[in-house]
Order: C-alpha cells, then structure tokens, then sequence
C-alpha cells in the first residue's frame, strides 16, 4: 500500500507544518482552551513557584503555594514548559484541560544552584569560593530578638555566641576565629547590597544591635562568605569575613497571603548548680565561720551576726526578686505576588520580647516593601525599603550597682527588698538595707534606660541589558537611623540620689549611602555556549555620617516622679553636639572563565580608598583568584557509585581590616569643657596619631572539596584555611615625655588556621519518612607570629608571645587544698615540682588552656512525617575555658559581706585531712586563691537550642474546603537543656571571646507555640 | 577623587594647622593651665604631697582611701600618683613646647603667650625635678628628669630620653625663666584678662626665685625676689583682711598676697577630687593637721584661724581634730583657687637668700615684715647666724603650710624629720624619715621604663 493523506503519525506535527507552513495562518484556525492543573514533586507535595510559559509566546504564569496554576486561551497544540531551579524542566503538549506535571529533581544541582557574593551571581559549579548559605525557612518564626542569634551553629566556623539576656543585645559574630587585636573582628554586614553600620551603635544602652530592627521572617536567605575569592570583592573590609542578608522578594503568581502568629513565654536559664546563690540559712553559716576563722571571738560573731540580721528571721531571696516569667508574642504578616513583569513583597512584623530579668524588653514593629518591575526587555527596576522601629530597656549589666543581674548574686539574703509595710526598701543605712548597692527592685521600677532605634534601608537597581551580553547595573541604597537614648536616675536611691534626680538624653544619626555602577560583560569562546568568559567592572562610593548631640542635666521635681523628661531639669550639666564620618572609594574588577561547567577559574582585583587611613596611605589593592574542578563531569568519575559528585575548589587572595575609629590616624589639637581655663576655651594636643597608619591585610588561601552523595540527597563539605593576619595594628607603648602613652602602630602577624566539615542534606529517606540534617563543625587556631619588640608577655590573664595563640591562660596555677589546714597551695615554679601557700610567691604558668573554643559547631536535624515535622537543633563549643569578672566576690571569704557560690559553701575546707579543692573559709589575703587557675572552669558545653514539633493541617478536611495552602501549628522550646563538662563551673559557659563572663543579664528559655497560615 | 575621602574630625584639628593665630595660641595655652588644674597635679596631688609626705598633716583613721599610701610611706613604682605627675607634667610640658614652638609671629599677644608657656614649662620642670631627683643642694650631677623641649608632632612619639642631670634640669629652668621675662612685655596685652589665675610678668619671678633658692643660688635669688618686690605686691593688712583673702574664690587683680593660682571656677574644678575636698571638713576632711603643727602657732597668730578645732567622726568614734581650712568654699559651686605663688613666699625667699648671705639686717627685716603682719603682738625676732636661718625656715612652715612647699624645704636643707604619731586618730604611722631614705624620691613609673628602657630607675624601687 502506498501512503497517503492521514498517514503522518499525529506526533509528527512539526513535519505537517512544515509541509504545509503557508496555509497554517491564513486558513487554519487553532483552538483556545483554558489550561489548569497542579505541579508537584515526585513525592506529590505541592510545588510552588514554578514557571509554566507557553513556548514561543510571553504567555506565563507561575504556581501558587499549593502548585497550582492557570492559564487561559492556550492554543491546542501548544507546548506548555514547566520549569523550576533546581528540577528537570518538562514540556508538555497542550491537549487538554487538566495538565498535573510532576518535577524530578535535577540531579546535578550543582550547576543550577545561583550563588551569589553581592557583586556577582554565578552557579554553584562555577563557584571557587567557600560561601556558606542558610535559607530563610531557618530564620523564619525564631524566637530571638536578632538574626544572628539563629546563626549560632548553623554554619560551620561562624560563631555568634548570646553573651547577654537582654533582648536585643549586640552579638560578636567571628568568621574563622580572631581577626584582629585592636580593630573589630564583627564580619562586614551586608543587606540587598547595602554595606551596613552595624554592631552595637549608641552612646547609652548597655548592649544594643544596630541589627535588631531586621524581621528574620523577611529574610530570604544568609550567606556566609569566608575566603579570599568570596570577600575580596568587599576588598578592605573583608578580612573577617562578609554576612550577606537577602530579603524576600515577590514572586509571579497568585498572590500569597501569609499569617505567622506565636505567642509564648520565657524563663530564666539559671546558673549550673555550683553557681546558685545561698539560702539565709547557709549564707549565715559561712559569714559566721568567716569571721570565728579570721579569730573574732563568738560575743564578736554575734554581735555582728546580729547587725546584718542575721537573727531577724527576715530574708529573701534576690535571684527570685530579680527573675520573672517573661512574656513574648510576634505577629508577622506578609503578602507575595506580581506578574511576569512586576512582583512585590509586602511585610509588616511585630515583636516583642520580656527578658527574665527585671525592667528589660524590646519591642519591635518592622516592615519591608519590595518591588520589582520589568520596565522593557532592556530595563529592569529593582526597588526596597525596610523600616524598622526598636524600642528597648537596657537595665545596667556588669558589675555596676544598678544593675540587676549583678545585684541578684551579690546581696545578702538578710538585706531587707521590703520594709514591714510592704514598700520598697529604699534606706542606705544599716547593715540590713543597702549602703553599698543599690536595692534593684527599687531601680528597676525608677530608673529608666531606654533605646528607641529607627531605621530606614532603603535600596534602588536599575538594570540596563545594553545588548545581549553587556549588562549595565546602577545601584544605590541608603541606611538611615537613628537612636534615641533617654537615661533618667531617681532621686531617692542610686546614681541621681545626690543630685536630685538626673537624665541623659543622647540622639545620635547615621546616614550612610552607597552608590554603586557596574557593567557586565560576557564573552562565549569561539562562539561554544558552554566555554565562556565572564568579566564585570564597577565603582563602588560610600559614604556615612554620624550626628551624636547630647545633653545632661539634675534636680529634677521632687514628687512629681512621672516628670523625667530633661526639660525639667533644674541644673543643665552638659551639651554635646558633634558628628563622625567616613568615607570609601572603590574600583573593581572581576572575571570568570567557565570550561563546561567542568573547570572554572575566578579572579577580582579591588582598589579602595578610605577616609580612615592617613592621606598617603588611603588607598590600596586587594585581589583575588580561585579556581574550581567538577570532577563529576569526568568521565572516569562515572566508574564509582559512591559518590554521586565532587567538586573540588580552592582560591587565594587578600582583604583588608579598616574598622578602624574615625579619624584616628589624624594628631589631633582638640577642643573640649575638660580642656577649658579659667572661662576661656581651651585647646589641647590630645591624639598622638599616626600618619604612617596602613590597613591591616589578611592574606587568606582557602581549598575545599564539595562531595554529593545519594544523586546528591546529601553534601559534605570540607574546608581548610589558612590566613595570615599582617600589619596587625597594635598600640606600641611610648616614653610618656612624649605626652602620649602608646601610638597605633602596624606591628605584628598571626595566622589563623583550620578545618571546617558540614555534612547537610536529606541523610534518610524512608517512605514518607525524612530525616534533614545539618551538621558542622570547625576547627581553629589561632597563633601569633610577629609582635613589637619588648611586648610584655603578660597581657591580663593572657600569655602574648610569638608562637603561641592570643588567648591562653597564664595564671597563677591553683594546685589544690592543703588537708591538713585548709590552705590554697600554688605552685612556685613553672616545673610545678615546689608548692606554697602565699599567692605572692607562686610564679605565673603558662596554661595548656584557651579561651576560645577549640570546636565548634552544630547539629540540627529536622525529621518529618507526612505533616508532622520535628526540629531539633543543638550546637556545641569545646575545647576552652572560661572565667568570671566578679568570682572573687563569691567565692572569697574576705568578701564574706557578698553571697557566695553553692559549689564554695558545699565543699569548703572544714576538717583536718579533708581532701577538696575549695579552701577554708577564712578571710587570709595572702592565700587568696582569687587571681589563680582556681577560677578557670571548663567551658566546653553542648546546647539543646531548639525544638520544635509542627503539623501541617491543611489537608485536614476543614481547612480544605477554606482553600489555605498551609495550615501549619508549631510549639517551640530554646534553650531547653545544655551539657557542661565542669562541676565547679558558676556561669553559664557561653560567654565572649576574651573568655570572661561579665555577669551580664541571664539567657533565658522560651516556650512559644505558633501557627502559620498561607492564603 | 580625593575630596570624596577627605574626612576631619569636628572636634579637634590636625595639630600642624592649630597654632596660626592669637587666638589659636591663647585657645592652647588655656588648654595647658587646665591640665595644671588636674588634680593629679597642681589641682591636688602635686600639691598635698608637699605636705603630705612632710610633717604637717596626718591621714585620719577613718578615710575614703585617698591618697593612703603616701600617708604610709608604701608607694612603690607602679603607684598612681607618681605615675600621674610625670604624665601630666609631661602632657602639658607638650602642650607649652607646641605653643613655644610654633610658627606663629612675633606680636605683642604671642610674646605674652609664648613667655606664659616657657614659665608653665620651667614650673613643670621645677616641679618633676623636686619630685624624682635629688636636691641640687645634694648633689647637683644627680639624676633628675629628662628634658623635652620639642613638641612631639615635631619630635616624633618614638624618642626614648634619657634622664638629664639635675644641674641640667635647673638649667632649662632657669633659661626658660629668662626668656619669658625678657619677652613678656610690661603692659600685658588684652588676649586674657591679667589676674592671678595667670602667669604675669613678676610671677615668671617669683617661680625663678623659688627654683634659685632651691638651687642654693641665694644671690639670683634674692635678685629675682627683689624684682617682685618692686612690682608693687603687698600684704594684707590686719585680721579681717587676712581671713577675707583666704575666703574669697576670686582670682585678683589688686598684687595682694596671691601672685599665681590655679583656677577653680563653678563649671571647672576637681569636684570631690579636688584638694579642697580631701582637707576641708565640709569636703572630705582626710587629712588633719597633726598637734605638732597647730603647736606651732601662737594664739595670736591669725593664722592659726586657717586651721579649724573641731572633731571627726559622730557618737562614740568621734575625736577632737584640727582641719585644714584654707580651702573653706566646698558647699559653693564656685571653689577656692589653688594658690601656688604668694608674695609672703617671695619675702621669705628674700629673708632666707639674705641670711644665707650673711646680711642679717635685710634678712630680719623681711622675716619681720611677713612674722609680725601675721602676729600683731609679736616681738620682731632679733636672731642671727644659723638660729636665723632656722627661724625663718620655720616661718616658711608657719606661712605656707598646707601649700605643698614643706616637703622641698626638708630636702633641700637635707634633714631627717619626723612625722608626728597621731595614735588611734591617724590610719598608721611612718614616723621618721631619715635622710637616707629612698623613699623622699618619687619613683620613675614603671611604664615609663618599660616603654623607655634607657630610663633609670630611683635607688630602692
């Protein structure tokens, strides 16, 4: 038989219009139908936010948070491309009505995956550098005040430890370790592109983070970077490492509607047992067996046992006084949509936040607007704003007599909070009220120390597609805030008490802006698609003013108590009014070759100028180059079945530290009250300067290998560091004949050096059963290699020597108790083969032990259930040893006014041939064991910093038939539990890098329950 | 560009571009009388301890902690008030050295200026030497305290000197003294007000007359002294007088009694470091003066008014004590001025400088003029030869104790003394103080040493 008309199989279409290609629109006419249907994974959860385009038309739409989508007049025939980063792209004929599509996943995500350092956006194949990413979902409905307490454990060699319980605290953040000794070690912060002030601004608060304001629900994404090829683009404030934030942005769509509630409550994380404060009843044992031990006769012990009311009956405990069950709530709503052309995101958060601790708390109201807007094929406008208002009380911390913490630990329990009558104890005489400290009950309730912070981020980009492959990119973006700090001291008791009562107002302003013009260029080699060239080049200005203006003034209503605005001042004390700026200029370059995916190499060259820097130094280069092999698409990589990928990456370059303080390289003849004469203003010579001042310059090699397991269910990574840290600026000490003490000076090196594992991914996948995981950890060491000539080894507790790491102990060493008389005993020599019992007489040793964690890390898992998932997160520190500032006063008995630790009162010398390691209580300052190893503990600790369970109701049938797309209740615990290694250990373990705890206000636990609702 | 990155302070301007008018000069020397005000110096410590570490006052037995360890006689190298002389003598020695140094022309105005920062200079210099090297009257080719005399924005912040020989130092002193007469002109220009609280033309005098007189160069010093005289400066004339001068804050304008003293006004003072606080029983009242001291004077003596018989301490504790009362205003916002050159010095240095010249006529006559104006009823002193000497010595205590110059008279004269055991009233003794004492130097603070190791140590630290 010969073939016909109607022969051509259907599926050859494409031949039948090419044979018949001049008919088709003249005479043919096509079918519209209206197409629908869901995009799923293969594991048939809802994907949303997938592309579907009609092929060959601008015809497209995207899924909504249940997957689903819509297109009408589609004609028949049509090719419907459904595509998502990330999966297997599929294209399906339109032939009807209902199309549901299942994605796969890409197995070689590698290659899809955009990474991006802020100046360019490459795939995860291309990249060489070491760049960690968090994604939102991780941020999102935490119960912390600031983002980068959710950092804690998260990224393998970033540590952020809470160092204080307020709400809205500062918190250090340090990328691999150390990287400075006189400058800031804070990472550079970055949000949308704008290079932020942040760390803790303001004249007044005790702690405060320039970053409170920034909702974690609006994040989109952080991204860590760590070595040279990452963060030499941010050139000279690179060095110790870069914190990229990326807001959400709008999505093509159904508009989403997202309703996050949580609603919970806080409770004090108490100190371990060894380091509660007494009961009355113990509390008097000791003061008694101090003073018999110090040879007072008993008619002398009682007499005064009885002024400090000790027989009165009357006590209380402080730690309770001082502690409550804080409340805390957030509200979040968010609206996500837009079209092919114009997307937006809308949010607005509320926040707030009790601490545990008396008269402390934060609120927070937030909202973020971005948009964006394809203006032509050629323009694209990209455009956010970000506000934000904090307000916050900040009671003192430390060891200042206001604040509460500190009072909690050191009052004794007969010191009287209540008189008889039920009112606050306010007397400062007698030895059952409060000559010393102040009653912090009463403070908390009239002192005020209040932050209001308002910050404006603002940011525009517009992108101009020249031709094909040049792209011209305009960004500038402002960071606008302000704070406002109001101090008031009562009349009656503490700091105003001689004055009448006193305020401090202080109003300080940055305005920072940064302007930023870029081209991009690329080039395909010989025409090949998969071997190209990528080079970029851009100008980069910045510029921020500071505006501090401050007044100060006492006497103020006697009983009028609600009047504590400084107008009513009686006496004006003091004005302030000035202002501190700084300025940056860059050029920059970069270029990326690509070979295939399968080779790629990265170079970037940066030139900055700062105002920080004397004239003559002001500018510098830093520059960069990195490479990166994808084994993978080897040939012979395909032989083994173990692995399902590897990437292998290295890179080298140079960054730069300029946190310097404004100006303080200029000499400075400066103008002041202090410096004024008999009436006449008065001018003094008061900064040394130093006009030879360079950048400190961080020269950093990084190699790193990137494995895929299971088609890449799951990834280890793993990192080594190298960094060599020269040109550190140290104050040299100078003859004071001179009329100056020290001068700044670029003297001195160290490396900072280590490894870094993270195993992440789906490690199990049974059924319906997952188990996500996230496990890190870093290791680091940090070693001095060069320092002045004559540097004093001793440097506080600390040995400062070339050769040895910046912060390890050389102390006294505490060798134990003698059980014959109860003495402390120290060893004489560094041999440790001598002992004395005289403090005076033992030798400083330097100790095999460092303030700064060995490793570190986290290991957080989420397993889920068909809608019922389960997080666990728990991070650890290990390998250190902390110290507390104010132990000598609990665990002393010359202190023996102050209440002491637990651990001291249970395991006191008290026996002839009692063996222990806590001496007898007796007032002996030459045997005082206070500046010895004796109050170094064991920091090493693993924390439990989260669970939480949730479940997705949406498919239960009564929120179907609402139409949500999600339904999801969650109760969340932090802080639940930790695991310390060190019975004598007071403090909670968490504590600053210099390793001291500075009796800071008290973390806490939350308990909150939430739901999160998608419309 | 470079404008874009060029950032300046807006509390202060690089020290190259702060000296180019009068008015910048004047701006910098008040800035350097202010460091004088520290209490750390002259506002205070630099002062008290010439009474201190003497035989005049006592550290009550109970006290704020102030200041304990000169009472004891236990300072040692790493002490704070040691410390801080050398360092704000020296940050104010830098102060005076950039107003010396600076480019700014000759004028009537900075000739005032320039001379006032080479008096600062060598009454910094008179001062650190008294403190941390032996009495040239000992042994002039001891070690004394090194000499810069070059602004460090000039000198570099990296020089390393070593300790200049006393006879040095008092040579610098004494030329510095020179130059600033010789170019301060005789009406003082407007640029400040000519009051105590300044350093006039006759004061450069009087500080030279002091530092000869420690030198043991009697003639210059009379010369010096003899040239205050002829500025016209007189006494004050009866008991009224006298008690209404030491009650008054103001600075003055009328050459009575006060040549230089340090200002203290309502917005600028020590607060409750000043030295009127640490004496005055309204202050802090921790220092007492001893029974010995009060002994010296005889009841007619109007002096003995400045010292005030009260008791220390409330119910059972309190005890009968003499405070110092020179500096009576602590509850006024506006506190007494520190008075660090007064004529009655002047005529004494003049009674002294003749008696050691053997011209026992002027001697008497000027010991008389300032003993008899204090006594009413005193009989003129007839002494002559040593006993002369001795007398006047002695009135030099009765006139400027608590004025901080005790100290420098008991070691130039290089006498053993003693300091009066005050019993339960006092904290603890130090009793006697031989001349061999290592402690009667300051020592040379241990930062310095350790950021200058070519410095030499004091003997016994």
């Amino acid at each position: 038989a010969s073939p016909g008309p109607g022969v051509f199989p259907k599926s050859s279409y494409g031949y039948r219009l090419k044979e018949n290609g001049f008919r088709l629109n003249g005479d043919t006419k096509i079918q519209s139908i209206n197409v629908s249907g869901t995009v799923t994974g293969v594991d048939g959860e809802p994907l949303p936010g997938v592309s579907v385009q009609v092929s060959g038309s601008s015809q497209a739409t995207s899924t909504d948070g249940s997957g689903r989508y819509q297109l009408k007049d589609v004609a028949e025939g049509a090719t419907l491309t459904f595509k998502m980063i990330g999966y297997i792209s599929q294209q399906v004929v339109v032939n009807r009505s209902q199309i549901n599509v299942s994605l796969k996943v890409d197995v070689k995500t590698l290659n899809e995956v955009v990474i991006t350092d802020g100046y360019r956006t490459t795939t995860l194949a291309a990249n060489t550098s070491a760049i960690s990413s968090i994604k939102g979902d991780v941020m999102e409905n935490k119960p912390y005040s600031t983002f980068a307490q959710t950092l804690q454990g998260q990224i393998a060699g970033l540590v952020a430890p809470t160092t204080s319980g307020q709400p809205g605290a500062n918190v250090d953040i340090r990328i691999r370790g150390l990287g400075s000794l006189s400058l800031s070690s804070s990472p550079l912060i970055v949000i949308d592109g704008m290079i932020v002030n942040s760390g803790k601004l303001g004249y007044n608060s005790t702690t405060a983070n320039a970053l409170a304001g920034l909702n974690q629900n609006d994040i989109e994404s952080v991204d860590v970077l760590k070595d040279a090829a990452a963060t030499a683009l941010y050139g000279s404030r690179g060095s110790s490492g870069v914190i990229l934030i990326t807001t959400k942005r709008g999505k093509s769509g159904k508009t989403q509607i997202r309703v996050d509630a949580e609603y919970g409550s806080s409770k004090a994380m108490d100190n371990p047992d060894a380091g509660k404060v007494l009961n009355a009843a113990d509390y008097a044992v000791l003061f008694r067996e101090a003073l018999t031990n110090a040879g007072n006769t008993p008619a002398q012990v009682e007499t005064a046992a009885e002024s400090y009311g000790l027989n009165s009956g009357k006590s209380n405990n402080w730690y309770d006084l001082v502690t409550r069950t804080g409340r805390q709530q957030q509200y979040n709503v968010s609206m996500n949509g837009g079209t092919e052309k114009t997307k937006l995101f809308a949010s607005a958060g509320y926040f707030q936040q009790e601490a545990t601790t008396i008269a402390s708390d934060l609120k927070r109201i937030s909202g973020l607007f971005n948009f964006d807007h394809e203006i032509s094929k050629r323009f694209q406008l990209t455009a956010g704003i970000n506000f934000s208002n904090v307000g916050q009380n900040t009671p003192y911390g430390t060891q200042f007599s206001g604040s509460p913490t500190w009072a909690s630990r050191v009052l004794r329990p007969f010191q009287r909070a209540y008189n008889d009558d039920g009112s606050i104890n306010t007397s400062i005489v007698g030895n059952t009220n409060f000559p010393g400290i102040y009653n912090p009950l009463w403070i908390a309730g009239n002192d005020k120390k209040y932050l209001s912070q308002t910050r404006i981020l603002g940011n525009t980009k517009l992108k101009w597609n020249i031709w094909d492959k040049l792209n011209y990119t305009s960004y500038f973006s402002i960071d606008y805030n302000t704070l406002e700090e109001t101090l008031f001291l009562n009349a009656v008791m503490g700091d105003g008490a001689g004055l009448k009562g006193r305020s401090k107002n202080y109003y300080t302003r940055y305005f920072n802006w940064l302007a930023r013009n870029q081209v991009d260029y690329r080039y395909d080699i010989n025409g090949d698609q998969d071997f190209y060239v990528t080079a970029a080049l851009g100008y980069e200005a910045q510029r921020s003013k500071e505006y501090l203006l401050a007044a100060d003034g006492f006497g103020f209503p006697s009983a009028q108590s609600e009047l504590t605005a400084l107008t009513n001042a009686a006496t004006p004390n003091g004005a302030f009014g000035q202002y501190s700026n700084y300025a940056f200029t860059s050029l920059y370059a970069l270029a990326d070759v690509n070979f295939k995916n399968k080779y790629a190499l990265s170079a970037s060259v940066r030139r900055d100028g700062s105002s920080r820097f004397p004239t003559k130094n002001q500018g510098a280069y830093f520059y960069s180059v990195g490479g990166t092999w994808n084994v993978h698409q080897e040939d012979f990589f395909k032989k083994q079945h173990i692995m399902s990928s590897l990437k292998l990456r290295s890179s080298y370059g140079t960054t730069g530290n300029a946190s310097m303080t404004n100006y303080s390289w200029v000499p400075q003849a400066g103008y002041s009250s202090a410096y004024s004469y008999a009436g006449y203003t008065g001018q003094q010579y008061s900064t040394s300067g130093n006009v030879d001042l360079r950048w400190e310059t961080s020269k950093k090699f990084d190699a790193g290998l990137d494995v895929g397991f299971v088609d890449d269910r799951f990834m280890l990574t793993v990192d080594y560091y190298y960094n060599n840290i020269d040109g550190l600026i140290r104050n040299v000490p100078t003859s004071l004949t001179t009329g100056f003490a020290a001068v700044g000076k670029n003297i001195g090196a160290m490396v900072n050096k280590g490894w870094e594992f993270t195993l992440k991914g789906d490690l199990l996948r049974v059924n319906d059963f997952k188990w996500y995981t996230n496990l890190n950890a870093a290791f680091n060491k940090n070693e001095i290699t060069h320092l002045p000539e004559n540097t004093p080894v001793q440097n506080g507790s600390f040995y400062l020597k070339e050769g040895y790491g910046f912060n390890t102990y050389y102390m006294k060493e505490f060798v134990g108790v003698d059980p014959q008389n109860g003495d402390a005993l120290f060893y004489k020599d560094e041999a440790r083969t001598e002992t004395t019992n005289k403090i005076a007489d033992a030798k400083l040793i330097l100790q095999d032990k460092q303030a700064i964690p060995k490793v570190t890390g986290g290991f957080n898992n989420t397993f889920s259930y068909k809608g019922v998932s389960l997080s666990v997160d728990v991070n650890y520190n290990l390998g250190y040893w902390v110290t507390s500032a104010a132990d000598i006063y609990f665990t002393n008995a010359s202190q023996y006014l102050f209440n002491k630790y637990q651990y001291v009162f249970d395991n006191r010398w008290t026996t002839v041939g009692q063996i222990t390691n806590v001496p007898k209580f007796a007032t002996n300052p030459a045997n005082d064991p206070s500046t010895s190893t004796y109050r170094l503990y064991r920091g090493d600790h693993i924390r439990l910093r989260n669970v939480s369970l949730g479940y997705d109701l949406k498919n239960v049938s009564l929120f179907k038939q609402l139409g949500l797309s999600k339904v999801f209740v969650y109760g969340r615990a932090t802080n639940l539990a930790t695991i310390t290694f060190d019975k004598r250990l007071p403090i909670d373990p968490e504590v600053g890098y210099s390793g001291f705890d500075d009796q800071d206000m008290l973390q806490y636990r939350t308990f909150t329950f939430g739901i999160n609702v998608g419309l | 560009r470079k404008d874009f990155l060029k950032e300046d302070p807006s509390t202060a301007v690089s020290v190259d571009k702060a000296i180019l008018t009068d008015g910048d000069m004047m701006e910098a020397l008040a800035g350097t009388y202010r460091i004088l005000q520290s209490y750390f110096l002259f506002g205070r410590n630099s002062v008290v301890m010439g009474d201190i570490l003497a035989d005049n006052v006592y550290l009550s037995s109970s006290n704020s902690g102030r200041l304990l360890t000169l009472n004891n006689y236990s300072f040692a190298e790493g002490a704070t008030e040691s410390r801080f002389i050398w360092t704000q003598s020296y940050y104010a020695i830098l102060q005076a050295n950039r107003i010396i140094g600076s480019d700014l022309k000759e004028s009537v105005n900075s000739s005032q200026l320039r001379g006032e920062a080479y008096a600062i200079r060598a009454l910094l210099y008179l001062n650190l030497v008294n403190w941390y090297g032996k009495p040239y009257t000992v042994n002039p080719s001891a070690d004394g305290v090194p000499l810069v005399t070059i602004s460090s924005d000039k000198a570099g912040v990296l020089i390393m000197p070593a300790r200049n020989t006393v006879a040095e130092v008092y040579a610098q002193i004494i030329s510095d003294l020179d130059k600033a007469y010789s170019m301060m002109p005789e009406t003082p220009p407007a640029i400040h007000v000519t009051n105590t609280n300044f350093i006039s033309k006759p004061a450069v005098k009087a500080i030279q007359a002091r530092a000869y007189l420690y030198k043991g160069d009697y003639e210059k010093a009379r010369d010096a002294a003899l040239v205050v005289k002829g500025a016209g400066y007189a006494l004050t004339t009866g008991g009224p007088a006298f008690t209404a001068y030491w009650a008054s804050t103001l600075p003055r304008t009328d050459k009575v009694e006060t040549i230089f003293e340090i200002s203290n006004t309502a917005v600028a003072n020590n607060g409750v470091e000043g030295m009127d606080w640490l004496y005055a029983k309204g202050g802090i009242g921790d220092y007492l003066v001893t029974d010995d001291t009060y002994a010296i004077y005889s009841a007619t003596d109007i002096r003995r008014g400045l010292i005030l018989n009260s008791t220390r301490g409330t119910g059972a504790s309190a005890f009968q004590a003499y405070y110092v009362n020179k500096y009576q205003n602590v509850g006024v916002a506006d506190r007494d001025e520190v008075k660090l050159f007064r004529y009655a010095e002047v005529l004494l240095t003049l009674a002294e400088s003749y008696a050691r010249l053997d011209d026992g006529t002027n001697a008497r006559l000027y010991l008389n003029m300032v003993a008899q104006n204090r006594d009413p009823l005193l009989v003129a002193y007839t002494y002559t030869g040593q006993a002369l000497i001795d007398a006047i010595i002695l009135e030099r205590r009765k006139e400027l104790a608590f004025e901080g110059l005790r100290f420098f008279d008991l070691m130039r004269t290089n006498v053993s003394f003693t300091r009066q055991n005050m019993g339960a009233k006092a904290y603890s003794f130090y009793t006697n103080v031989a001349t061999t004492d290592f402690r009667r130097l300051q020592p040379i603070p241990e930062v310095e040493r350790i950021a200058n190791p070519t410095i030499v140590k004091n003997p016994g630290y």
